[in-house]
């Protein structure tokens, strides 16, 4: 069983404590800075947000862990799981749907060696199905590590995925 | 003060006063979930709808300050067509399995659709699946599929115990309540959150499956665990000893009173109540017939009992020896059993009485819970029965011990726990008369020459004052078990033996004795002490008593 401690709460790197000092500044309410500071630690602390990082940030924050818990579990651009090197997110929205994102997204599986929601054996890649990415004009599409790749074909996703390392 | 019309009635209420409010103010119910008086406003569950007139849209009266001229109306057509429609949602995913939910029978899901119900369900797709049995603490199940989000168990956890253990997860229909991974719900106030679950989302794990809630008769009381005395309804079965392995009590629910607890109880006081059922002294046990026994081997009546004890007594008063019997009593003892005790023993006697007993303090917090485990310690000392005014029960057992004593009757305190079994055993035979009364076996009683079976403070009547100086009712919420007897009983019937003018019969009566004798007290009967308490007259201070909020 994990359990939260006096040190597990307070080891932010302290690049990202003086970053979230100044972050705080922006906002009339110091938590009103979770979610950015949350993104940055996932940015900075392996891609995504370990107990341990939920628990630091939330030592900085001085909340409970839960209450971070629940922000970070809210949104789905946050990971609550070990994720692999490089994020693919195939839209399943509804124009890219009609323009084949099944296809799409059973060819990313294949070139990605996962299942929606999961990591590949190599660590290389982690898939999720996501909602609209504001793309729909060049549907379908994903993204690779936040880049967007539009109007693509089954053919391409190989194309894509496969120039990775 | 605004004033505004509820349902064609009109109110003038304070400013910032919020239509829920107002309302209940004129004996008008709005539902509510996720509104509790005391935790902060969510606005979360939409079930609270009224109608305003001049305004386009229903209102959430728990969210709605009042405003001059404000005209509502709680039970229009509209209104309840929008409370219908919430309850649609908030069922729309929930498991509607009531014939095996705790909460069933008071549960508001039910109660309100009892009113707003649609009755023929539209919804027919899947329902969303989630965890049912999920382990929160050490005294409290949560079953995720039956939670509607009225987050009253976060906001608990946030601003009155400020331990924050609860959260909510995910979003949408996949939201939940639980813990942080790794985690308990384990704080010293944990089970309210059960009592202000609005739903069967959060139960009692000791009273899991135990019994329908429709088959429990409830009373009220007040805890005796410790001196704060925080009002309780006890919830009891007499006649299906089946459903609680033949206790009678099956489980506490605090009952509000703002100036003690306000809506809470602490779990350990929830959860200190088996002794009432279990190892009971159920009969009276005496010397036997070997004449000089010094245990309590035998089993005898009442009348042998009581009989025996007042020729002893007597035969000391015409001896003009008062000095030679000493009563350690109890602050566990009813203000009008520990008035008996000073009249029969201290004033006719003449003996050595103290309610003063050596006692490790417990723990305590700045909410509720109090280091003096007694209930009515305040009682015993505006009696005078404690520190300063009487001796300390470590003098009289040492003047037994000593040979200065001859006749010690102990109501109720553990002496082999507070001077250990070698002196008791002493005392035993040391002693021409050694008496014990009380409620559950224990060392003591087993060493002593008599053991009378007392009844527990929840099967009589009588009044507590509580450590800031509030007097109140316990409330008799079932008969004495066994032969066990009430001890203000004992003790007149013991005055009577004794041929003293003691001319009350029950405990409302001795108490207007009581109140005529101390000037704490002058004015106050069971009518004007209610259901909520009333502070003594003059407050005799304690030390280390603060007011509790
Ligand atoms: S568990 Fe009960 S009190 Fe807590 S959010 Fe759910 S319904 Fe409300
Ligand atoms: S605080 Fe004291 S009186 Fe109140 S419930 Fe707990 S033990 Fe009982
Ligand atoms: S639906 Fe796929 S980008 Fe909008
Ligand atoms: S009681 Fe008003 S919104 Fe829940």
């Amino acid at each position: 069983m994990h359990e939260v401690t006096h040190e597990t709460r307070n080891n932010l790197p302290p690049t990202l404590v003086a970053e979230f000092t100044e972050l705080c500044t922006h906002y009339p309410e110091r938590r009103a800075a979770l979610i950015p500071a949350l993104h940055r630690c996932q940015e900075e602390l392996g891609g995504w947000l370990s107990p341990e990082t939920l628990e630091a940030v939330a030592g900085f924050f001085e909340l409970e862990p839960v209450e971070v818990f629940g922000v970070a579990s809210f949104y789905p651009m946050f990971h609550l799981r070990p994720r692999g090197k490089h994020l693919v997110s195939v839209c399943h929205n509804i124009s890219c749907d009609l323009r084949g994102a099944q296809d799409i997204l059973d060819e990313a599986c294949k070139a990605s060696g996962c299942t929606p929601g999961g990591t590949s054996d190599d660590g290389r890649f982690t898939l999720v199905r996501v909602e609209c990415q504001g793309a729909c004009t060049s549907a379908p599409m994903l993204a690779l590590d936040g880049v967007y790749h539009e109007g693509i074909t089954p053919e391409d996703v190989h194309r894509i995925l496969g120039g990775v390392q | 003060m605004p004033s505004l019309t509820i349902d064609g009635r009109e109110v003038s209420v304070p400013k910032g006063t919020t239509v829920i409010q107002a309302a209940e103010k004129m004996g008008v119910f709005i539902p509510r979930y996720c509104y509790h008086p005391g935790l902060s406003v969510a606005g979360n569950c939409r079930i609270c709808l009224v109608e305003v007139e001049n305004l386009p849209k229903l209102q959430v009266a728990c969210n709605l300050p009042v405003t001059e001229g404000m005209v509502v109306h709680t039970g229009s057509e509209q209104a309840e067509d929008g409370r219908r429609a919430v309850l649609e949602f908030l069922l729309a995913n929930h498991p509607l399995d009531c014939p095996v939910c705790d909460q069933s029978g008071e549960c508001d899901l039910q109660n309100f659709y009892m009113n707003f119900g649609l009755y023929d369900p539209r919804f027919r797709e899947q329902k969303v699946k989630k965890q049912k049995a999920v382990q929160l603490g050490p005294h409290v199940m949560l079953d995720q599929e039956r939670c509607i989000l009225c987050s009253r168990c976060v906001r608990f956890t946030d601003e009155i115990t400020k331990t924050g253990e609860i959260g909510i997860f995910q979003r949408g229909d996949r939201a939940k309540i639980g813990v942080y991974p790794g985690t308990e719900l384990e704080n010293p106030y944990s089970a309210n959150v059960v009592d202000i679950c609005p739903v069967g989302a959060l139960t009692e794990r000791a009273f899991r499956f135990k019994a329908r809630v429709w088959y429990l008769s409830s009373a009220q009381t007040v805890c005796n665990g410790c001196s704060q005395g925080c009002n309780m309804d006890m919830h009891y079965v007499l006649d299906r000893p089946h459903l609680n392995e033949g206790a009678r009590v099956v489980r506490v629910k605090p009952r509000y009173n703002p100036d003690v607890n306000q809506w809470w109880l602490c779990d350990e006081g929830r959860y200190g109540l088996e002794w009432i059922d279990k190892a009971r002294l159920q009969e009276v046990r005496g010397p036997g017939d070997t004449a000089n026994a010094d245990t309590n081997s035998g089993k005898a009546t009442w009348e042998q009992a009581l009989g025996a004890i007042s020729k002893s007594l007597a035969e000391w008063k015409a001896e003009d020896v008062g000095a030679r019997i000493g009563v350690i009593a109890s602050a566990k003892l009813t203000n009008e059993e520990l008035f008996l005790i000073r009249e029969i023993f201290r004033d006719a006697l003449g003996a050595q009485v103290s309610a003063w007993v050596p006692e490790d303090p417990g723990t305590c917090d700045e909410f509720l819970v109090k280091a003096d485990k007694n209930p009515n310690t305040r009682g015993a000392t505006l009696l005078n029965l404690t520190s300063p005014d009487a001796p300390e029960a470590e003098r009289i057992v040492d003047e037994a011990l000593a040979g200065n004593i001859d006749l010690l009757w102990v109501f109720g305190y553990d002496l082999v726990e507070g001077f250990g079994e070698q002196k008791v055993r002493e005392l035993g035979e040391k002693l021409k008369l050694f008496v014990y009364s009380g409620t559950n076996e224990n060392p003591t009683q087993a060493l002593a020459h008599w053991g009378l079976p007392s009844a527990a403070y929840v099967e009589k009547d009588g009044t507590f004052v509580n450590h800031h100086g509030r007097v109140q009712r316990i409330g008799r919420v079932f008969s004495p078990l066994g032969d066990s007897r009430e001890d203000w009983r004992i003790l007149l019937e013991l005055g009577g033996l004794l041929g003293l003018q003691l001319d009350w019969r029950d405990p409302q009566e001795i108490f207007l004795g009581l109140a005529d004798a101390e000037t704490a007290f002058a004015g106050m009967s069971y009518g004007t002490i209610g259901d909520q308490g009333v502070e003594v007259a003059c407050t005799k201070p304690t030390e280390g008593v603060t007011a509790p909020w």
